[in-house]
């Protein structure tokens, strides 16, 4: 199998709430600008570029016929991945398959969401409005919410039963989503690409209050403007166009388990807790990396966490630590930039959340820790070997994992 | 490439305006066709790479309730959101990569009965422009490309009858197509009303409810799982401004670029002569010539040519679009890997009426975009080579 | 680098007009299980395969991806897997009444589904807990024939 590097990453300017200084195309095109800057090449050194995100929540279909000129797409080959909140990720293995399959050298990959120009719940609920129609025309009561089939507050409803079943089963307390909160919040004030950028302590966060016990409004991400760009090289590109200070991608994984919220018409039958399908994304991702003990190998650890309890389950989920366990290493400190296995060091996507970018920007996060060119305070402070990032999404069944190193696999 | 990939089976659904079942029974029962017609399970099937599209689909992230109807609870899962052959594309490159041995390849849409796919190309328009502009729709769109062809080559109407008339022939005996008619002329496509001068009627593509399943292997596996694998020799795509005042309508730029590189991966040299059957992603007959001129399959302005001398006919010199083509069905996300299965047909001999005499290399195109902005085009071949 | 918002900007607005959609839905399962509660009776599918039995019915087990048909009644009893308090709504404005809101696995069947949990105090709510459906006086055929649950 080939050898991928990602070799530079690239970021609008600001993650911000509303950019109305820019269209959707042009943000791309400050990405890509970035990316082109931070590595010293040009689109003509491009074999192909692979775009994602989330099209309702813009309300332009196919948006990549309209950005692919402003990235200097024109006249070359394009792929389209679109997966919900793992777009981010599964655009940036779209990628790695590029060079991987031996057909391509280098390849971009650029993300985006412009959530300003459009409504995120509005989107959101758009992934189940056949359904609950549906269910309203058979007698469920949307505005009670009594009885049976009900829901609650949207996307933070139903991650609502997730939390309190992780806690449930894990042991953990309410104020440990409190504590991660705070601590990504406070990583995200040393990130100039964050959006909520605050120092933020455990007593700010319980001050906020409660949407769906146990989440409260501080457990919750914001809707970001923003895109992300990245280029991927195979291990020939990556001797000829760098100084060899690169990320190597030498695991990927995804999985898909079923709708586990709002399945409405077919039944659900799986807990959004027991996220088996990231067991099996991991299980995938680190047989290829030749990961025996994920608990010991990783130096860092992006993951997908909408809302704060999720780092905590994700980290159990993907083998960081035992089941259980990740709210007694939370109160050791070993999440902190400076612990023993710092997750979260950006903030998270609970901090900013461009949900195109949000799963693209976990491995460019790690990327950018291991080839030591963080710009900002939240430089994870040792040198960084293998770095583990993960993305989430659907209605709450995709997960998607990659591992990535300074080093790059052998050569089998 | 070290791997070689094959096409082991396809299925696609009999296409109407109201395929009249919901999606998911739609993808369940294609699925399992494709099951049962190569004896696996859905466990056999390593990677998962469905194609639709939230505008049709109504429906932010299309694929969460595709994934289960289609076999792949807690597997390998991706979606491509364009036309289904860059799902096949992306298929491909998974398995080259030697991460994979198999992949499903799933594309399908309700154009005919959910939503209209003239509202799915209006939500493409730029936002910030033509869409407030409101002055651009697709068949206008279509119009301006057509016009722009005749004008260029000083054609009148006829060659666009001539074209329809053909494809509804070919309709009429493709078992799958939506429109048909057996007798069909010019002169019966010319009696149909106009949309968009020149467009009439039957000269644009019918709104159609369809899936396809497409079902990808590695060389050694596909020898295994059926007999008469139909090899990917080669593919590519590219792209061009979405500006239309920007574009020379008459010719398609994009579609001569991943041409000249799937004719490079496949080792040919003389395409008009090589290949020996294509199907074209024409949304509307003037497409038809414009892409095949850039895909070097007839001289460039020479559509009225074509039709006189019938060299696009199944039994002509360049047999076009078999099938019947987009004049007979469009499946919106799913029409270029349906263009893959009839390729496939082709090349093991089970087109029927329509089969082109000794078949070996095959040409399928996709597009996306208004008039064709965006061309992949794949190579098939009937032999290892 | 200097981030500076452009002095030209014009906002347009688009709305997605996703009332055009003509919707398909399966609604067999939908159908089996309403028209039960006229009874009060809550009915499922069960796969013949490995036995999980689904509410409301799908047409296919996705676990062995093959067609059921079998009809099952199931409990009206059940146990409670998580649950939310809604404290708000889906902008963030408080509620009048806090709300427990459960995802509930009935007695006999491997689906959950959310309902309302009604007197009792949110805090004593846990993981685990019994619960009971309390059906309205002249059930009609539709979710809200469960007015609510109650514990045990
Ligand atoms: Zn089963």
């Amino acid at each position: 199998m080939r050898n991928v590097a990602i070799i530079g990453v690239g970021y609008t300017p600001v993650f911000v709430s509303k950019r109305i200084d820019v269209s959707i195309a042009e943000m791309a095109n400050e990405a890509a600008n970035a990316v082109f800057r931070n590595t010293g090449l040009t689109i003509d050194q491009i074999d192909a570029v692979v775009q994602g995100n989330m099209q309702p929540f813009e309300c332009v279909n196919l948006p990549y016929l309209w950005a692919s000129e402003h990235i200097g797409a024109v006249g070359k080959p394009v792929m389209r991945i679109a997966t919900g909140g793992t777009t981010g990720m599964t655009t940036l293995m779209c990628a790695y398959y590029h060079v991987a399959s031996g057909l391509y050298d280098v390849v971009l990959a650029v993300t985006w969401e412009k959530h300003s120009d459009g409504d995120a719940q509005v989107g959101l609920a758009g992934i189940v409005t056949p359904e609950i129609f549906t269910m309203v025309m058979h007698g469920l009561d949307l505005i009670t919410g009594r009885g049976m089939g009900g829901t609650s507050g949207g996307s933070t409803g139903a991650a609502a039963y997730q939390a309190l079943s992780y806690l449930h089963h894990s042991g953990a307390d309410p104020e440990h989503i409190d504590k991660m909160a705070a601590l990504e919040r406070s990583n995200a004030a040393l990130n100039p690409y964050a959006h909520l950028r605050k120092k933020t302590t455990v007593e700010d966060i319980q001050a906020t209050p409660f949407i769906s016990w146990p989440l409260r409004y501080g457990h919750t991400c914001p809707t970001t403007d923003g895109a992300t760009a990245c280029i991927v090289a195979s291990e020939e590109k990556v001797k000829e166009l760098t100084d060899g200070n690169v990320a190597w991608i030498i695991g990927v994984g995804s999985c898909t388990s079923d709708p586990c919220t709002a399945n409405f018409i077919e039944g659900q039958i799986t807990d959004p807790a027991e996220q088996e399908s990231c067991r099996i994304a991991a299980k995938k991702a680190y047989e290829m990396a030749g990961i025996e003990d994920p608990s010991k190998e990783f130096d860092m650890a992006e993951l997908y966490d909408g809302f704060a309890h999720q780092s905590l389950m994700y980290a159990e989920k993907l083998g960081l630590c035992k089941e259980g366990e990740a709210h007694k290493l939370l109160d050791k400190g070993a999440f902190n930039i400076d612990g023993e296995l710092p997750i979260n060091a950006s903030g998270g996507v609970f901090s900013t959340n461009a949900i195109g970018t949000s799963a693209m920007n976990r491995p460019c996060e790690c990327a950018l820790q291991i080839m030591g060119k963080i710009e900002g305070e939240h430089k994870i402070p040792k040198k960084i070997k293998k770095a583990l990032a993960h993305g989430w999404g659907g209605l709450f069944q995709y997960n998607s994992v990659m591992v990535l190193s300074d080093t790059p696999k052998k050569s089998s | 490439m070290e791997r070689k990939v094959a096409i082991v089976s396809h299925v696609q659904t009999k296409h109407s305006s109201d395929i009249g079942m919901p999606r998911e029974r739609m993808l369940f029962n294609l699925v399992k066709e494709l099951h049962n017609k190569v004896g696996i399970t859905r466990h056999d099937v390593d990677s998962y790479v469905l194609c639709s599209n939230d505008f049709e689909a109504g429906r932010t992230i299309s694929t969460v309730f595709e994934d289960t109807p289609v076999g792949a609870y807690m597997k390998d899962e991706t979606k491509v959101e364009m036309d289904g052959i860059m799902a096949l594309i992306y298929a491909t490159m998974r398995i080259l990569s030697g991460q994979f041995d198999t992949a499903l390849v799933v594309a399908n849409s309700l154009g005919g009965s959910q939503f209209r796919p003239f509202l799915i190309m209006e939500y493409q328009l730029d936002p910030t422009f033509d869409r407030q502009v409101g002055l651009i729709n697709e068949l206008n769109a279509g119009a301006f490309q057509a016009r722009s062809y005749m004008d260029k080559y000083g054609l009148d109407e006829w060659f666009l009858d001539a074209i329809s008339a053909r494809l509804l022939r070919n309709g009429a005996i493709n078992p799958y197509a939506l429109r048909s008619k057996d007798d069909a002329t010019p002169e019966y496509v010319a009696s149909s009303e106009y949309y968009y001068e020149p467009l009439r009627k039957l000269h644009c593509y019918p709104f159609s409810d369809g899936a396809c399943a497409v079902l990808l292997a590695c060389g050694e596996k596909a020898k295994e799982l059926c007999e008469k694998p139909v090899w990917i020799k080669g593919f590519s795509n590219s792209l061009e401004t979405c500006r239309l005042g920007e574009r020379e309508l008459y010719t398609s730029p994009s579609t001569k670029q991943a041409a000249e590189k799937a004719y490079k991966a496949a080792g040919i040299s003389d395409p008009a002569n090589e290949i020996d059957v294509a199907e074209i992603s024409a949304k509307f007959a003037h497409q038809e010539p414009i892409i095949c001129e850039s895909l070097g399959l007839f001289p460039e302005g020479s559509a009225e040519d074509v039709a006189k001398n019938d060299l696009a006919e199944i039994t002509g010199k360049m047999p076009i679009s078999p099938s019947g083509g987009g004049i007979c069905t469009y499946v919106f996300s799913a029409a270029g890997l349906i263009n893959v299965a009839q390729c496939c047909q082709q090349l093991t001999g089970e087109a029927g009426d329509a089969q082109v005499p000794n078949a070996k290399i095959a040409l399928a195109h996709g597009q996306d975009g208004f008039c064709a902005q965006h061309n992949s085009v794949v190579i098939l071949s009937s032999e290892e080579g | 680098m200097a981030f500076q918002m452009g002095e030209e900007t014009r906002t347009f607005p688009i709305t997605w007009d996703v009332s055009a959609n003509k919707y398909k839905i399966e609604s067999r399962g939908l159908r089996i299980l309403t028209e039960g509660m006229k009874d009060k009776k809550i009915r499922g599918i069960r796969c013949h395969e490995c036995d999980t039995v689904y509410i409301p019915g799908p047409f296919y087990c996705r676990k062995c991806h093959i067609e059921i048909d079998e009809v099952v009644e199931v409990k009206d009893t059940g146990t409670v897997m998580s649950f939310a308090v809604d404290m708000a709504d889906i902008r963030g404005n408080p509620l009048p009444e806090k709300r427990i809101s459960a995802m509930i696995k009935l007695d006999d069947c491997d689906a959950w589904f959310i309902g309302t949990v009604e007197n009792m105090d949110w805090k004593d709510a846990k993981v685990g807990m019994r619960v009971k459906s309390i059906w309205v006086d002249e059930p009609q055929g539709k979710f809200s024939d469960i007015d609510h649950f109650e514990p045990i």
